[in-house]
């Protein structure tokens, strides 16, 4: 297709988690995107949870500042309230129609402040919170909301609904913004590709009346019990029974609520997210409240993520949760007050019956039937289960071309794949379009900058309550009171939120209006956000390095819960230090670098040839590069995808399109030997065969090194050869070779060399595997007896469906477990195989004459990866594989900027997520490449020429060799060596600071000065109590 | 050793009411020894085989040390004394039906569900996966066939829609006939042979029936006479044995029903039983034959509806075997039930109804076979109909919690009134029992005579409820305005 008529703009429909990536790296990568979001803020599901797994953090806190980046983002168009009506056109140039529906708000005026909410009288159930708190008929979605602007419930406002009445919010707004004459409005979005994120809904169980919902207060969903977990939520955090507000003792969770049920409700597939989902609220259950017994019912505990076993594990024996296999059919009332029955069968096969306080349904997610009839209207191919029909080679791309898909409407999914599957859908969207990059897109010129260096510091504090996250353990009224007693400090605010958009523009407003110079955010981790709170400042015009955060949430709120009174007056100290190291902060102007438009792909498996075409679509030159002297990598081994779709066929066209892309140059044979330089300018030695050596120039790093398969060393493997390995079966299956070809009894055993103490983890294909044989071993002979010998048989997602299938089929499932594994030995007589097993029903030892038995190996780590970690300082995580730079929301990047990870380097995975995250790792590295030039922290090492007498004892304690030692000739026209820092090379570590004996070199920002008055202040009297001064 | 232990506590460990526990220690299913302070002392072996019958853990354990060197689980292979199961390389027999027990997960929802699980090693679970696994013969020989009232919670929990209820059926069939229980076996013989279950012969019959109805025409319905093989009847009604038997005033309540409407109806002089036991020996043969005559009887007294007013399984295998058998008799009458009857009548203004008669707290009990089987066979369950007709006759209605779908079985379903197995029987009436005696009720409502049997005299002594328990049609029958002749007439125009 030439690139005549397309068009360089972008709708992504729906504007939840994967739907923001989406737009965010598309309007990174030179596109403008219009977010189209059926409700009036973006966000999706994300902003409901209270936590996310397995890594704990609060998803508001997480997801705020990607929030604030969508709405501030000046190539992203925001469209809310608005709902798709069709589609039409062809890939590069589709019309999308659109119905604004009435805000009945002017976004334009409406300044946020409230004063309509707090006087309308009309009370309603508040979605948001699901049924368990009450909204105004005028409200916002969340008070974080992006955009924040009030919107008017049709549905319950009385003006509305009956001309003449109430009207009150229009009478008192300010800015006059209500506005009950809006309409809805139709547009037409000329756009070149459409990116649908549709999103999922929560299965309501209240369809059945067996889970007792909507019938007995205390069963509540899943979702509902993450805003019961919220310190934003209805009851602030605090866990009692919604039916009389008493502490909760007792818990149960039910999984598969909505899930792998064909009778209650027709949702076959498995939900993915509540097994994980179901642990961490259990967990954050008992961090608060130790003593409440909670207990998981479960069928299959399905912990196949990457830590999700460890998190399962520790949930489990640190935490005392308590997993019980069987899931419980029903809930029945216990006497009037509110107790509630469950009955099951326990372990031992004994029918056991309980009373808990509270009934957590861990509810599926399915598609709503609005999206499918959406989805039926343009033509999107959907599956039995109603996702999006998507092949694992294209898992992003929908039936039809130029509409891409990603999050739960391609199958339910956990933020991460989600975040991940935006990044891909933007990355195939970037290569449909690149010959019209930055046709549309505009950029703002940085707003003036205010010069301070001379002036006396005058610091604006803002303390953040986070809700009640802080407010409710600090007294934040007493931390902001004392602030304003701190020399220098010209100006104090409390905000709920500090991090919500309006928060911001508030904050730069007050900066401009009080001359502010300086700025303290007390409130939670620079981490996350610090980078919005900088854009404040910039927005202000000021320097955006003249900022310093207190954490007075994640380091004092969240760990000194118990103790108010001495968190308020640690939060304290931590203000006063922020106040007076931010007094010493100067301007900074950030580096720019030029990044070279080129690409290292490293490992030639699907993940990285995946990557490299991609990118070489998007224009940019690829090196790839591959240790063997063939293209393909593990997939190599591989027939099918869990779908039936053929692999070599795939692989064969996958390497062709590579092998013959005019980008792409492919190096066989070839490994990295060393790598300098850094993001945008890297430099790399090649090494191919044992004595070519070259040097490659490139701007960006894609590792993608793959795995390697673990060689058993039990079940009698390589001592009785009818024991094999998965791979090797697939070798002699594929040929027919006699011992398969005559056997009629077969047993594969799982979970050989994963999920044991050695390696805590699933290693997510295996089981998805075998049963894929066992079928094609039923298919071949219907009357082969087929054993699969399991701990917890993980087919999530719409996998469930072939578990269906091959019990179906009568394959025999025995679930063992850890401590009492099958026993294998030599048969006596027929030179068959004996495996015995403990059936987990008839709690008996069963006998099998096996002619084959198949174990279901683990992946392992590439040993190699330790050497290319330690080369580009790059962290591994326990089990060996790369540890990304955030496990929910920065899942293929690093903390070194320009290198990304794809495929099983990250952590064993099927195809189709392989071909995902290499898509995100390409999405990621197109959008570096796409800005031609970057700005880096200017955080590193300045030296003082003053100070500094060039001893380089810094030189040899530099970790990323960016300390030189470098000749020059002086006046007189003496050599002399002087130490000089390579400034983009440094990370800003401090190691030199901290070695250096003459003060000689600080790193910028964390002065030895700045630091010294830090700790002066640390060391001043503590403030005490009001009265005792 | 000896363990001392009250009445209440035994009560609360096996989840059954203290009656429950004098009558087994009164029956000697228990033997103990009346001890001092309404104590009783038991040999803790005979204890330890208490809970191993109705499949609980003992609380106590003769040596207090011995618990801690228990197995945490029990997933040894290597257990002492076990045998393994070794399994054969060929297909189940009872499997007959590909994919139906096989698609099983082993999520445990059935056995968690049933209310005898545990009793004798009865599992749901296990009888599957016994099944898929190829003992059925050790299956057959286990009597769980017999113990479950094939009341199909089990299979309503399923989220496989495993069919547990079809497997036990198939099981019961598979069983020789000598180890079918002895009651209805000879019933089904019986009926066989002499027309009914209970070989009443023809002339007590019709002499019983006469009498009654004169008896009717007395008190309450002047001038009706009890119609006998009448010809060109719009409605046949079958009759079950045990009430011309047992309680022969018990048949008056539908006549005064159907004399109140106005009906025009019938009894068959001969092949009148509409009580079907071939559905629960398993012998389909039977099943076919007694529905056979029942459609001869149609045919030969030229009605157009048939009414199987006694209870829910013979209604239930009556339109069964009419389905699968006989679908073009199905064509030529229509098969009523109960509720459909009863609401015709009322929503058509042929009976009227006080509510003001019944002051009692009523609530129904929705039997296994108008509920869950009608749902899953035929596609409809009478749920919302009984309600309507309890609420039309009561003034003050509760309902059980779960009922419907979810509703627990009386304990007796499928013949197990009629069989040997009586403590399993009231053992698994015990959450029936929790239910009535938790909504307060003072008045059950059924429509199936097994369930109405069970509650009154059964659950009622064990567990001290103290309800007085109705058949629907009863209710209605009190709560009917009787309407002078005269009136009918002139209302009629």
């Amino acid at each position: 297709m030439t690139d005549q008529g397309m068009i360089g703009a972008v709708a992504v429909v729906g504007g939840g988690i994967s739907g923001m990536q989406a737009a965010l790296d598309l309007a990174d990568s030179g596109f403008f995107v219009y977010l189209v979001e059926k409700t009036g803020a973006i966000g999706g599901a994300m902003p409901q949870y209270n936590k996310v797994f397995p890594t704990n953090d609060c998803a508001m806190c997480i997801i705020s500042p990607k929030l604030v980046e969508c709405g501030r983002h000046p190539n992203i168009r925001i469209m809310t309230l608005t709902t798709v009506v069709d589609i039409n056109g062809r890939a590069g140039a589709f019309t999308v129609r659109v119905l604004e529906h009435p805000r009945y708000v002017d976004p334009a005026k409406c300044i946020a402040c409230g004063q309509c909410s707090s006087h309308c009288p009309q009370s309603v159930d508040d979605s948001f919170n699901i049924l368990m708190a009450e909204r105004k008929a005028i409200y916002i979605k969340y008070p974080q909301a992006v955009p924040l602007k009030y919107q008017i419930d049709p549905q319950a406002c009385l003006r509305l609904n009956q001309p003449g009445a109430c009207g009150i919010c229009a009478e008192i707004c300010p800015p006059g913004a209500v506005d009950f004459a809006d309409r809805g409005q139709e547009h037409n979005l000329r756009v070149g590709a459409v990116v649908m994120a549709l999103g999922f809904q929560p299965f309501d169980p209240g369809k059945t009346r067996a889970w007792g919902y909507g019938l007995y207060p205390n069963v509540v969903t899943s979702l509902q019990f993450e805003r019961f977990l919220s310190p934003g939520g209805p009851t602030g955090g605090a866990l009692v029974r919604p039916s009389d507000h008493r502490p909760v003792q007792r818990m149960a969770f039910l999984q598969c609520v909505g899930s792998r049920d064909k009778n209650r409700c027709n949702n076959e597939y498995c939900s993915t997210v509540c097994c994980m989902s179901a642990v961490k609220e259990a967990m954050t259950v008992k961090e608060a409240s130790p003593e409440v017994e909670v207990t998981i019912f479960y069928i299959d505990m399905r912990t196949p993520g990457k830590e999700f076993e460890r998190y399962f594990e520790q949930a489990r024996t640190e935490y005392g949760i308590r997993f019980v296999r069987s899931r419980v059919h029903g809930i029945e009332p216990k006497g009037q007050k509110g107790d509630l029955r469950l009955r099951y069968i326990n372990a031992f096969g004994k029918q056991v019956e309980e009373t808990v306080d509270l009934v957590v349904l861990s509810v599926g997610l399915e598609t709503p039937d609005a999206t499918v009839r959406l989805a039926e209207k343009i033509g999107i191919h959907m599956t039995p289960d109603r996702f999006a029909s998507i092949s694992a080679f294209a898992p992003v791309h929908t039936s039809l071309k130029g509409i891409f898909t990603c999050g739960a409407f391609n199958g339910p999914r956990d933020i991460p794949q989600a975040v991940i599957g935006g990044s891909a859908a933007a990355a195939s969207v970037a290569a449909l379009l690149h010959p019209v990059r930055h046709t549309l897109t505009r950029t703002l010129p940085p707003p003036p900058e205010r010069d301070v260096s001379g002036q006396e510091p005058r610091i604006g504090v803002f303390v953040c309550h986070c809700g009640t996250n802080t407010a409710g353990v600090v007294d934040v009224d007493a931390v902001a009171a004392y602030a304003a007693t701190l020399p220098q400090v010209a100006h104090v605010a409390r905000n709920l939120f500090t991090c919500a958009q309006d928060t911001q523009d508030l904050m730069a407003q007050q900066i401009r209006e009080n001359g502010l110079n300086r700025i303290v955010v007390a409130s939670c981790t620079p981490r996350t956000h610090e980078p919005l709170f900088r854009k404040t400042l910039k927005s202000a015009g000021i320097n955006e390095y003249l900022i310093e955060m207190a954490n007075i949430r994640n380091q004092n709120a969240w760990v000194h819960s118990q103790e108010p009174a001495a968190a308020t007056a640690k939060a304290k100290d931590l203000v006063r230090m922020a106040v007076a190291k931010v007094s010493r902060q100067t301007a900074r102007k950030p580096l720019r670098i030029p990044i070279a438009p080129s690409v290292l792909v490293i490992g030639g498996g699907v993940a990285g040839m995946t990557s490299a075409l991609n990118l070489a679509e998007q224009g940019y030159r690829i090196h790839l590069i591959e240790k063997t002297n063939q293209l393909g990598g593990n997939a190599l081994h591989l027939y099918q995808t869990w779908s039936g779709e053929n692999v070599p066929r795939f692989l064969k066209g996958l390497k062709e399109a590579v092998q013959q892309h005019p980008q792409i140059e492919v190096s066989y044979s070839s490994t990295v030997a060393t790598v300098g330089g850094h993001v945008g300018d890297f430099t790399s030695l090649i090494r191919t065969g044992p004595n070519r050596k070259r040097t490659i120039d490139h701007g960006a790093v894609i590792i993608a090194t793959g795995a390697k398969r673990y060689i058993p060393e039990e079940f009698e493997y390589g001592k009785i050869p009818k024991v094999v390995a998965a791979i090797e079966f697939d070798k002699l299956h594929m040929h027919n070779e006699a011992r398969v070809a005559n056997g009629k009894s077969f047993v594969f055993i799982q979970c050989v060399g994963s999920r044991n103490q050695q390696r805590p983890y699933c290693s997510k294909s295996c089981c998805t595997h075998s049963i894929q044989s066992a079928i094609k071993l039923k298919k071949e002979a219907p009357d082969r007896r087929i054993y699969i010998l399991h701990r917890e048989i993980s087919t999530y997602g719409q996998r469930e469906r072939i578990y269906n299938q091959a019990r179906e089929m009568g394959i025999v499932f025995i679930n063992y477990e850890q401590h009492g594994p099958p026993q294998i030995r030599k048969s006596d007589n027929n030179g068959g195989v004996l495996v015995e097993v403990w059936d987990h029903v008839l709690h008996r030892p069963l006998e099998i004459r096996a002619d084959m038995v198949i174990l279901a190996t683990a992946t392992l780590a590439n040993p190699e990866a330790a050497a290319l970690a330690s080369m580009f300082k790059l962290p591994l995580n326990r089990d060996g594989f790369f540890q990304e730079a955030h496990a929910k929301l920065r899942p293929v990047e690093f903390h070194v900027d320009g290198v990304f990870v794809a495929g099983l380097a990250h952590y064993p995975k099927p195809l189709e997520e392989s071909i995902t995250q290499a898509l995100a790792a390409a999405a990621k590295a197109g959008r570096l490449l796409a800005r031609k030039e970057i700005a880096q922290e200017p955080t590193i090492a300045l030296i003082d020429r003053q100070r500094c007498d060039d001893c380089a004892l810094c030189v040899d304690v530099c970790p990323y060799q960016a300390i030189r030692l470098t000749e020059y000739k002086d006046q007189d026209g003496v050599v002399r060596k002087a130490v000089t820092v390579e400034h983009v090379a440094c990370t800003g570590c401090g190691i030199c600071q901290g070695t250096c004996p003459k003060r000689g070199i600080d790193v910028a920002g964390f002065t030895t000065a700045q630091i010294e008055v830090q700790i002066d202040a640390a060391l001043a009297a503590a403030p005490m109590a009001e009265g005792a001064a | 050793m000896i363990y001392e232990a009250k009445v209440n506590e035994l009560a609360e460990e096996f989840g059954v009411h203290r009656n429950t526990i004098r009558n087994w220690i009164n029956s000697g299913v228990l033997p103990a020894q009346e001890g001092p302070g309404r104590r009783y002392l038991i040999q803790w072996e005979d204890y330890r085989r208490l809970c191993d019958k109705y499949g609980r853990e003992p609380r106590f354990m003769p040596d207090p040390e011995a618990r801690a060197d228990a197995p945490a689980a029990p997933h040894s292979p290597a257990a002492p004394g076990q045998i393994p199961v070794r399994l054969d390389v060929r297909a189940s027999a009872l499997d007959a039906s590909p994919g139906q027990i096989n698609i099983c997960l082993t999520c445990g929802s059935c056995a968690g569900a049933c209310p005898i699980s545990g009793v004798d090693g009865f599992d749901p679970r296990k009888i599957v996966r016994m099944a898929f696994l190829g003992l059925e013969d050790e299956l057959t020989a286990s009597g769980w066939q017999w113990k479950c009232t094939l009341c199909g919670k089990c299979e309503a929990v399923c989220p496989m829609k495993v069919e547990i209820v079809q497997l036990l059926r198939r099981i019961r069939a598979r069983c020789d006939r000598d180890k079918v229980p002895a009651a209805i076996r000879k019933g089904v013989a019986t009926c066989l042979e002499k027309g009914n279950n209970l070989g009443i012969p023809k002339d007590d019959f019709l002499a019983l029936v006469r009498e009654l109805g004169e008896e009717l025409a007395r008190t309450s319905c002047p001038g009706f006479v009890a119609p006998i093989d009448v010809r060109g009847a719009r409605l046949l009604l079958t009759v079950n044995s045990k009430q011309p038997f047992a309680e022969p005033e018990a048949m008056t309540w539908w006549w005064k029903i159907l004399h109140a409407a106005g009906e025009s109806w019938t009894i068959s002089s001969e092949y009148w039983e509409g009580i079907n036991w071939g559905l629960h020996v398993g012998d389909y043969g039977a099943m076919r034959t007694i529905v056979k005559r029942i459609i001869d009887n149609i045919e030969r007294l030229n009605c157009t509806a048939l009414l199987l007013p006694e209870c829910g399984h013979a209604y239930y295998a009556t339109r069964y075997a009419l389905e699968r058998w006989f679908p073009e008799a199905l064509q030529q009458f229509r098969i009523y039930t109960v509720f459909d009857l009863l609401l015709e009548y009322l929503n058509e203004g042929k009976i009227r109804l006080d509510p003001a008669v019944q002051t009692k707290l009523t609530t129904f009990h929705d039997s296994c076979y108008y509920g869950r089987h009608s749902v899953e066979a035929f596609g409809h369950g009478y749920f919302e109909e009984a309600r309507a007709l309890t609420r039309a006759c009561c003034k003050r209605y509760v309902d059980l919690v779960p009922d419907r779908e979810e509703n627990y079985c009386c304990g007796s379903g499928s013949s197990a009134w009629a069989d040997p197995y009586r403590v399993e029987r009231v053992y698994h009436g015990r959450i029936k029992a929790r239910q009535i005696s938790a909504s307060n009720a003072r008045l059950v409502v059924t429509a199936c005579l097994n369930c109405r049997d069970q509650i009154r005299y059964s659950l009622n002594s064990e567990f001290n409820l103290n309800v007085e328990v109705q058949f629907l049609w009863e209710l209605v029958a009190n709560a009917l305005v009787m309407t002078p002749p005269a009136a009918m007439e002139a209302r009629r125009d």
